[in-house]
């Protein structure tokens, strides 16, 4: 039973609208990117199935489905992280200077039991745009920033070129299992009304 | 928050929205706004949903401990809408919102907890969700259950009986294992019970259309129909108040007019016996939302927002926009001064309807049903070994005593006074992630208790001497009262209040015109009133829309196929 809790690893992205946190996971889950921006509709969360070290994993990777624009999520969405994926977009300076608020939006809602080393990602994305030239946010900025907060790992990517996403993604759950869960005390027996539908496509669930 | 006034609209950092106009604005995070948020966004309409705080929930939500009081007592002095002072412009009129105070007669006793943050605590307890309840198929249909995990009220219930507490034999396996019972009594619930499962099977078209109860049997009230039953006083308590849930005095003198029929007894029976067992590994009946109720309606949000909902915390509605004529709001103007256009507003209780032009039938100034609520911390569990437990006391089954002091006379006068209601009670512990979580810390029990009442202090009243008989103050060291757990019998002591708060709170419904008011958090156990009448403000605005049907949640892979290269 609590091996349940093992095997599932709840990834959120977060990150000002815009910089692409959709097609990031789109790109990584389906290999498919869409240069349509809508904000996002229809996604909550999405599912793939990683083998790290011989074992096999659930990623969950749940999307902020818009709620971020107006900083507008509640708690309920940062509960229960494994890593906090981090990402702006390298040509928006806002946009990264936005991620020092993101994170500590993190640290206050979900309160992690050990704040120091809780499992972060950044992601710069974007680098694609005009051949890089349209760049407001320097590498060397970016890394001196994931420096700083305890030596997050920090990764370019592109989502329209699908440059690096794989390896951020095998960081980020990598980094997921390293999270040691401070809940298995109560998790192992909680009653989930949706059966097996949360480690499953719950289009088809049927209780 | 809002602690200044909003000069001329600009004057704090409220976001501007965009687009300007909606099919639906919604103001109050409560269950009932999210729900209908979901349920208008599953329909394909245009959803903004605003609320004033920086949390979900409104009335509906679950808050740390520390922040109860402020909630309770608002400030007075919340800057009302100075944005709506602004002229009407155009064609509509703005009329200033302003907020009710919901909550009263708060009284908190003993110290707080430390560290007091890690106690979440519900607006809306006691309450519980049953296993086959609407509540639970909403979840499934909307999606939102994959937001929300449940623990079982795995202790059963409790029933307050001659000062103490019995375990309720709800199930031919309980009533079989119960050693409080008579051989006789357990006789007489078996035939009842089995009686009533005829009769719910026959109806169902599973069994026997013999076993169907009467229609004039139905009818009937539940009582007489009880008695009929040759039920015994304490049995019939068991069933009509523990079961089948009854809030008001079932067999008192006066015939109330809250008497329950056979039919809506049997019904509440039925429901309980399908929850039993509909998941695997839940026991009993109940289930209770892990962190609390508060994480309902963000479930509900998060399901209205996938849908393409607008979510905007932290954004108050200053006021409503009229036509010329003052007969319908054609809108909102926000905090921020910004106008926002939508064909219909509904907003969360604690906002007053203004008085329009128009004459509203519904007045809720009338006499308000009132609720009195208490929560209690306090350090060990009313039964033993049980972690969750719902502890009814039936009507009547304490002596109120009211101490008055006669102006004249200087003597006291001692009013008896009838405990005219049901009080429930709902005990959780650590396991929920409500109160203290951590293995090093010592273990805090967390109760909720309420009762329908009329008067407040009376209301108020049976609170606390509920309270009193199962648990003893803090400061009676060693002399604490023995408590008879027929159940466990350990000899026990009976657990010790660290820290209670009781206070009353308004009960309005929900009302529809051409502006919606959702209903409060009610009196009862369950939300099966208050989503119904969700369910019937939805049908109001769009009588052709199915309500959150099933096919409307989320598909979690994007199946759309639009690759932009």
């Amino acid at each position: 039973m609590a091996s349940r809790r093992r095997m599932l690893l709840k990834v959120i992205i977060l990150g000002d609208s815009g910089v692409g946190k959709t097609s990031l996971m789109n790109q990584y889950v389906n290999k498919r990117f869409s240069n349509q921006y809508k904000a996002t509709i229809g996604a909550d969360f999405l599912t793939k199935e990683v083998q790290i070290d011989d074992r096999l994993f659930t990623l969950q990777i749940w999307d902020t489905a818009g709620q971020e624009r107006f900083q507008s999520l509640g708690v309920a969405f940062y509960r229960g992280a494994d890593c906090c994926v981090l990402v702006y977009d390298v040509n928006v300076t806002k946009s990264f200077e936005k991620l020092n608020n993101w994170r500590e939006e993190f640290l206050i809602q979900a309160s992690p039991s050990d704040p120091e080393n809780f499992p972060f990602v950044v992601l710069g994305n974007k680098i694609d745009v005009d051949g890089g030239n349209s760049r407001t946010v320097s590498e060397k900025k970016a890394k001196a920033w994931c420096a700083s907060k305890g030596n997050i790992p920090y990764f370019e990517t592109s989502a329209k070129e699908g440059f690096n996403v794989e390896a951020a993604f095998e960081c980020i759950a990598r980094n997921a299992i390293k999270n040691e869960p401070e809940e298995d005390m109560y998790l192992p027996d909680t009653i989930d009304v949706g059966g097996a539908g949360r480690q499953q496509r719950s289009s088809g669930c049927e209780c | 928050m809002a602690d200044e006034p909003a000069a001329a609209g600009a004057g704090q950092d409220y976001p501007t929205i965009d687009p300007t106009s909606f099919d639906v604005v919604l103001c109050g995070t409560g269950l009932p706004e999210s729900v209908l948020a979901a349920a208008c966004a599953a329909a394909g309409k245009t959803v903004l949903h605003v609320d004033p705080s920086p949390f979900y929930g409104s009335l509906y939500s679950s808050i740390p401990l520390p922040s109860l009081s402020s909630f309770l007592s608002p400030d007075p002095s919340t800057p009302s809408s100075t944005a709506a002072a602004a002229a009407a412009s155009g064609s509509h009129t703005a009329v200033d919102l302003h907020r009710r105070g919901v909550y009263s007669e708060v009284e908190t006793s003993g110290a707080v907890p430390e560290p007091a943050r890690r106690f979440t605590v519900d607006l809306v307890g006691p309450r519980v969700m049953y296993c086959a309840d609407e509540a639970v198929d909403l979840l499934l249909r909307s999606g939102g259950s994959h937001h929300v995990e449940f623990k079982s009220v795995d202790g059963g219930s409790l029933l307050y009986w001659e000062g103490s507490l019995y375990p309720v034999p709800d199930s031919k396996q309980t009533i079989f294992k119960d050693t409080t019972l008579k051989l006789l009594e357990k006789n007489v619930l078996y035939r009842f019970l089995k009686l009533v499962q005829d009769h719910i099977a026959a109806t169902s078209g599973a069994g026997d259309a013999a076993g169907i109860i009467s229609e004039e049997d139905l009818d009937l009230p539940f009582v007489k129909f009880l008695n009929q039953q040759k039920l015994s006083p304490k049995m019939r308590a068991v069933v009509l108040y523990a079961i089948a849930m009854a809030d008001y005095d079932q067999d008192g003198p006066d015939p109330c007019e809250k008497l329950i029929t056979t039919r809506e007894g049997i019904q509440t029976i039925a429901l309980y016996s399908s929850s039993v067992g509909r998941f695997a590994n839940a026991e009993g009946a109940f289930i209770y939302p892990m962190y609390g109720h508060g994480e309902l309606p963000q479930a509900f949000c998060r399901c209205a927002a996938v849908k393409g909902a607008l979510y905007v915390l932290r954004m108050p509605v200053a006021a409503l926009l009229m036509d010329e004529e003052k007969k319908h709001s054609v809108g909102a103007r926000l905090a921020s001064g910004q106008d926002i256009l939508c064909k219909q507003l509904i907003i969360d209780p604690s906002y007053k309807i203004p008085t329009l032009d128009v004459p509203f039938d519904e007045s809720d100034s009338n006499c308000p049903r009132k609720v009195a609520r208490g929560i209690c911390i306090f350090n060990k569990s009313v039964k033993q070994d049980a972690s969750n437990v719902l502890v009814v006391f039936p009507p009547k089954c304490m002596v109120m005593l009211f101490l008055l002091v006669d102006p004249v006379s200087i003597l006291d006068l001692a009013l008896e006074e009838q405990q005219v209601a049901t009080v429930r009670l709902l005990q959780l512990s650590s396991n929920l992630a409500v109160t203290y979580r951590k293995a090093n810390l010592t273990c805090r029990f967390m109760a909720y208790l309420s009762t329908p009442c009329t008067d407040a202090s009376t209301g108020k009243h049976c609170i606390k001497k509920a309270m009193d008989a199962l648990f003893s103050p803090l400061d009676s060291d060693g002399s604490q009262g023995q408590l008879a757990t027929t159940s466990g019998s350990t000899g026990d002591v009976k657990p010790t209040l660290i820290w209670s708060c009781v206070y009353v709170q308004e009960i309005t419904q929900g009302t529809s015109s051409s502006l919606l008011s959702c209903p409060m958090p009610d009196e009862n156990l369950d939300y099966r009133n208050i989503l119904e009448s969700t369910k019937k403000l939805f049908t109001d605005i769009y009588p052709d829309e199915e309500f959150l049907p099933k096919k409307s949640a989320p598909v979690h892979d994007d199946e759309d196929s639009d690759s932009g290269e």
